[in-house]
């Protein structure tokens, strides 16, 4: 068959999945209003900045200067004080009892300590169950003790050269932990990605999973049979027009993620895109995966459903993925979710390309060629 | 039965084509062959298998054994060849019911691989055959049944195939529109291309040059309507009306000569031998039977009387 026929071919059935598409209104809303919507509520909803954790404080130095400590810790938000406690054990079960999710013990003799440059301890108890937020707020914690540590010592060197007559000259440096690439840790800068990869995952998966699925329950499928038309055409005109629907979502995400939440935009958006159509084999592979393995419109949706719910979840998009567990972590190399979200966090916010993302680039490839062969190949004997 | 013959004027020819699912026989060791230019009807009863037969003639079933040629392709061998000369109207309707009439014409068009111009030229031909002008923008799905067959029946020719496939074509259409459909039918039989066409309706039947019927996956009989009727309903057959004629029927079908006797309509019909029995014969045996007779004409056998004496006798056989 000559390639003019070919591509006519092709062009009838993207031409016609873009009518069809254009015409549901219910696709519509799903791949225009959906994004928008679930950009902007995702992005808020899933709050990862920590502020107000409830804290309980044990001051077993009592001194002025604890005292002022105290005062320091809690004086930037991210710790509130909502109750005192005499000892540890009284602290530590007003934490299991979900009174406080942390409690920060100051022992006895904590100021002298300091003050003679010995090693002091602190003890902070955190609840674990959320591991984001306590990591936050034990980073507040060390931040702060790092830096009173510091004037401690600076006033010392200031004393003791004041009294030798010297002058030490101090570098100048301070530290200050900086959080990096999202410095003021605006959770949805660091969601608009991952919601993203999401939108792509369960716009393209789904509505290509229930296209064939449709037409096998309508009965178009058999019109189209009779036709001349090759499977391998009608599996590329129909899923060709969702590549495009998929790029939109991306440039979609990225323009509000830049407009609304001023999220940065540090990488090339060529790559972007070119790292989007790779993912997309993967999504586009999986929803025709599915679509040959069902009869009807609702298995589709089903499948669609069973699998886009375990790759967000195993995407370390919302729990990190280092804090899975073990025999769990290997699972997300499976997931091309995860691979695709730290290429888009990479590119724009650390404006990371191919140099430093081609281990990610390369797993996408292999992965999409392999489902789409495989979902292909399947393609091809149920239409037949 | 048939020759496995290849000539030139063979449209379709079938040999020894079986389909079977698990241990029941869809479609029995069918062969036949199908003029070129002819309308063959392709007759039988719910589940007989004329479907099956056509999703195999289509390329769109494998058959489980046995082969045929179609516009000179084998079909298990050149499956796109035959899809390529073929036209079919599927006895469930399958275009798309969310395009328009035109979005519909443009994507089976372009699926056969007709590039725009001469698909647009076409599309204005088909239009205009089918009477399809004023409902080119509307919906499929909108269209009453007559016209969305008509439709079906457009896009299956768009690409001016040798042979059209019609599975029962004109199923819940209006008497009107079905006129109208098979005056088209004919008019494209007569301008050269073959039609297979499968219906419920004997009035139709009528139409085709030659009938097959099929009975429980078989072939059972295959000839024009004339030679049908003569071979399987003989003998001369007589309209009665009046009123009690049902009951009387068994008292006719006692009279020496008569082959059958059966309702038909608001009357009967009873069928006899005319060297054996004549009209006053039956006609006394039905009042004997108590019926007052009001009237009584001779009238052809139809297709009716076929289908029902060869189907009758199927089971019989069974
Ligand atoms: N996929 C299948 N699996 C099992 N049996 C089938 C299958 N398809 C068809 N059949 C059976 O094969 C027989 C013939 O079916 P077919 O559709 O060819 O009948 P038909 O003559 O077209 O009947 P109708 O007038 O109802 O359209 C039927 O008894 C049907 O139940
Ligand atoms: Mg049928």
């Amino acid at each position: 068959m000559d390639t003019r026929m070919l591509w006519i071919q092709l062009v009838a059935v993207m031409v016609k999945e873009v009518r069809q598409t254009v015409r549901d209104k219910r696709v519509m809303f799903l791949l225009l209003v959906m994004p928008l919507v679930q950009l902007i509520v995702f992005s808020y909803a899933v709050n990862f900045e920590v502020d107000d954790v409830p804290t309980v404080v044990v001051d077993r130095d009592d001194s002025a200067a604890s005292r002022r400590y105290v005062a320091g810790l809690l004086a930037d938000g991210t710790l509130t004080e909502v109750a005192r406690a005499g000892d540890e054990g009284e602290a530590e079960r007003m934490v299991e009892a979900d009174v406080a999710k942390a409690a920060i013990i100051i022992p006895r003799g904590l100021s002298r300590d300091l003050a003679r440059g010995r090693p002091a301890q602190l003890q902070v108890v955190m609840d674990g169950t959320d591991p984001t937020r306590a990591g936050v707020a034990a980073g507040a914690v060390s931040r702060y003790f790092g830096e009173v540590a510091l004037d401690l010592a600076l006033e010392r060197l200031r004393i003791r050269d004041a009294a030798l007559g010297t002058t030490t000259r101090v570098p100048g440096v301070r530290m200050e932990p900086r959080i990096a690439y999202n410095p003021r840790l605006i959770t949805a800068v660091y969601m608009v990605p991952g919601i993203a990869a999401m939108l792509v995952l369960m716009i393209t998966t789904i509505v290509t999973a229930m296209g064939l699925a449709r037409e096998r329950e309508m009965g178009t499928l058999e019109q189209v049979l009779v036709t001349p038309i090759r499977p391998a055409v009608l599996m590329v005109g129909k899923l060709a027009p969702y590549v495009v629907v998929g790029l939109l979502d991306v440039a979609l995400a990225v323009t509000v993620g830049a407009w609304v939440f001023e999220m940065p935009i540090r990488g090339d958006l060529t790559f972007l895109f070119g790292a989007t159509a790779l993912y997309l084999m993967s999504t586009l592979g999986i929803g025709l995966f599915i679509s040959t393995a069902s009869t009807s419109q609702q298995q589709a949706f089903m499948g669609g459903f069973l699998f886009i719910l375990p790759a967000v979840l195993l995407s370390g998009n919302m729990t990190p993925i280092h804090s899975m567990p073990d025999w769990l972590q290997p699972v997300t190399w499976l997931n091309p979710l995860r691979w695709y979200i730290e290429i888009v966090r990479g590119n724009l916010l650390r404006g990371a390309g191919a140099a430093d993302l081609w281990p990610q680039l390369v797993i996408l490839a292999v992965m999409g060629m392999g489902i789409l062969v495989v979902a292909s190949m399947r393609f091809r004997k149920r239409v037949v | 039965m048939n020759p496995p013959a290849t000539a030139p004027d063979h449209a379709i020819v079938v040999e020894d084509l079986s389909r079977h699912y698990g241990p029941f026989r869809a479609v029995d060791r069918v062969s036949f062959h199908v003029e070129r230019g002819e309308i063959f009807g392709w007759l039988g009863a719910n589940g007989a298998g004329k479907s099956t037969t056509i999703r195999m003639l289509c390329g769109l079933l494998q058959p489980t054994s046995g082969d045929a040629t179609v516009a000179g392709h084998r079909i298990s061998r050149d499956p796109e060849g035959v899809k390529r000369s073929i036209g079919y109207m599927s006895q469930k309707f399958s275009l798309y019911l969310d395009l328009t009439v035109e979005a519909n014409m443009e994507f089976f068009g372009g699926a056969y691989g007709i590039p725009r111009r001469p698909l647009r030229h076409r599309m204005e031909e088909i239009v205009g055959l089918t009477g399809l002008a004023e409902y080119r923008g509307a919906t499929t799905g909108q269209l009453p049944g007559g016209i969305r067959q008509r439709l079906a029946l457009g896009c299956a020719m768009l690409h001016r195939p040798e042979i059209l496939f019609l599975d029962e074509p004109t199923a819940g259409v209006d008497p009107v529109s079905r006129r109208d459909f098979w005056r088209l039918i004919r008019r494209l039989a007569g301008e050269g291309t073959t039609v297979f066409v499968t219906t419920h309706y004997m009035d139709e039947a009528e139409y085709c040059a030659r009938i097959g019927l099929m009975v429980d996956g078989h072939l059972v009989a295959l000839d024009d309507p004339a030679g049908l009727k003569r071979v399987h309903v003989p003998g001369r057959v007589l309209d009665v009306r009046g009123e009690g004629l049902v009951a009387a029927l068994p008292t006719a079908r006692e009279v020496p000569g008569v082959m059958a006797a059966e309702p038909f309509g608001a009357g009967v019909h009873v069928r006899f031998d005319t060297g054996t029995c004549d009209d006053a014969r039956v006609l006394g045996a039905l009042r004997e039977g108590g019926a007052r007779v009001a009237g009584a004409e001779p009238v052809e056998a139809t297709l009716e009387d076929v289908f029902l004496a060869v189907v009758a006798r199927g089971k019989e056989w069974e």
